[in-house]
């Protein structure tokens, strides 16, 4: 409801050396809790942070398909809460449906999609 | 210092976008002030709103003469309107202040909310059917639940609200029917989701003591949700609920199987059934009598404070066809989200005992 800002909150992805995504976010140095975003102090102790890369891969925690529009979206959409190998557990887009359970990788998009592997 | 309960009014609830917020409030307080009896002045007011215009709190307030004395304007998402209730508690509890009222206020749009674009998940398409959407998947994946349990909180709630003239969305739904609307966000269905209404409640929160329909408030708890990530085993916002509904335990020297009756945050049909699995209710014939936020709308700031005019009315033995016969303890739950990482933007649990 505030005034608009051209701050974009998601994680930001980069293309990995196979062709992947990888999430750039970011490392406790105190408790080494990963986070996928560049904040600048760890939300689980509040200690510093590093900068670190998670995925390709992961598995599907949780998954829904929205079938109503949202903001810009056009339904329906496939979404996925996904935790990256050794990484945080991150939402993503999927162009079909996911099981729980199911392994993907993150692919190299300008925001976090997940196709299963 | 005992606090207690000395009135509570509601505003009728729906889409109303031709009726004022200041016609709406005033429908609350002016019911709160019949129904506590004594002057129409406070020390102090909490007002609990979140889509609310800035100085929305003064504005409602003035109209009706309630000018002067602090006002705070509060914001925790779903849980706004508890949470003004939870300070005027407090307030009266510390001896701040001697009487207090506790407002909340909303008017929603049209439809689903829209997720906030300055959080993360809220701009990758994470509206909140998507979020319980989510909670929903993942207990059906568990065998937590089935799809019909699901479609029966729905069923139940709506057919309690039936008893309710201030809950606009209930009526006679078999499992079949809930499942077959349509879908929203899977597995949720339309009448899995609470529609969106405008709507006003209100309480007087005093030190009590002086006789008549006072319902004492045993204890309130407010926290805000640890981060919720990869470690967690859980649900999004059980650990939360556990966690506050477990601190009003304690303060209130009681536990879940003291509760006679409890209103609590079914905004979807699997937030009740989430919700009493980490309060540790066991009797669920006796959740949501008004019929919840499914029957009544979701007026987010409003919503709080209308759950705890229900449970107020319940433990005075006064909520007509849909008394759940004699109630001693109460309990209110509110639950408030959409901030990603937390488990929860704010829960409050409130623990009352009947006159």
């Amino acid at each position: 409801m505030g005034a608009v800002s051209s701050v974009d909150p998601r994680p930001v992805v980069v293309a990995g050396p196979a062709g992947d995504g990888l999430v750039e976010g970011r490392r406790c140095t105190a408790c080494a809790e990963p986070s996928a975003f560049t904040w600048p102090a760890c939300p689980t102790c509040g200690g510093p942070v590093e900068p670190a890369r998670f995925g390709p891969g992961g598995t599907v925690w949780s998954a829904t398909v929205v079938r109503i529009p949202v903001a810009d979206r056009t339904p329906p959409y496939a979404l996925a809460y996904v935790d990256l190998d050794d990484g945080p557990r991150v939402l993503a887009h999927s162009a079909a449906p996911l099981p729980i359970g199911a392994r993907v990788r993150l692919l190299a998009a300008a925001e976090l999609k997940v196709e299963r592997t | 210092m005992t606090v207690a309960i000395e009135g509570v009014g509601t505003s009728g609830f729906g889409r109303q976008p031709d009726v004022d917020l200041v016609d709406l409030a005033f429908a609350a307080v002016d019911e709160a002030f019949r129904d506590a009896g004594g002057p129409r002045t406070v020390d102090a007011v909490w007002v609990g709103t979140v889509f609310g215009p800035a100085g929305v709190a003064q504005r409602v307030l003035r109209a009706m003469g309630l000018t002067g004395m602090p006002v705070l304007t509060v914001e925790n998402a779903c849980a706004s309107g508890t949470t003004a209730f939870a300070e005027a508690c407090e307030a009266v509890r510390t001896g701040r202040y001697g009487r207090v009222l506790a407002l909340g206020i909303e008017r929603m749009g049209d439809g689903a909310i829209v997720p906030e674009p300055t959080d993360p998940e809220g701009r990758t398409g994470l509206a909140l059917p998507a979020l319980y959407a989510m909670a929903a998947a993942r207990w059906l994946h568990e065998g937590r639940t089935t799809l019909e349990q699901l479609a029966a909180v729905a069923v139940k709630n709506k057919a309690n609200a039936l008893a309710n003239p201030r809950a606009p969305f209930g009526g006679r739904f078999t499992v079949a029917e809930v499942l077959a609307s349509r879908p929203i966000a899977d597995p949720l269905t339309l009448l899995q989701c609470c529609p969106t209404s405008d709507g006003a409640a209100a309480a007087i929160v005093g030190r009590g003591g002086s006789g008549g329909g006072g319902v004492r408030v045993r204890s309130v708890a407010l926290r805000s949700g640890a981060p919720w990530n990869h470690r967690s085993r859980e649900v999004w916002g059980h650990d939360l609920v556990r966690d506050t509904g477990a601190a009003a335990f304690a303060a209130a020297g009681l536990g879940p199987e003291d509760v006679d009756v409890a209103e609590v945050h079914d905004a979807f049909t699997i937030g009740e059934l989430v919700t009493t699995a980490a309060l540790g209710l066991k009797a669920p014939h006796i959740v949501n009598p008004s019929g919840g936020l499914l029957s009544r709308g979701h007026p987010l700031g409003a919503t709080g404070l209308a759950q705890l005019a229900e449970i107020v009315w319940q433990l005075r033995g006064r909520a007509g066809g849909r008394q759940v016969g004699r109630a001693r303890i109460g309990l209110v739950e509110t639950m408030g989200g959409g901030v990603s990482v937390l488990d929860g933007n704010a829960c409050v649990v409130a623990v009352l005992e009947a006159p």
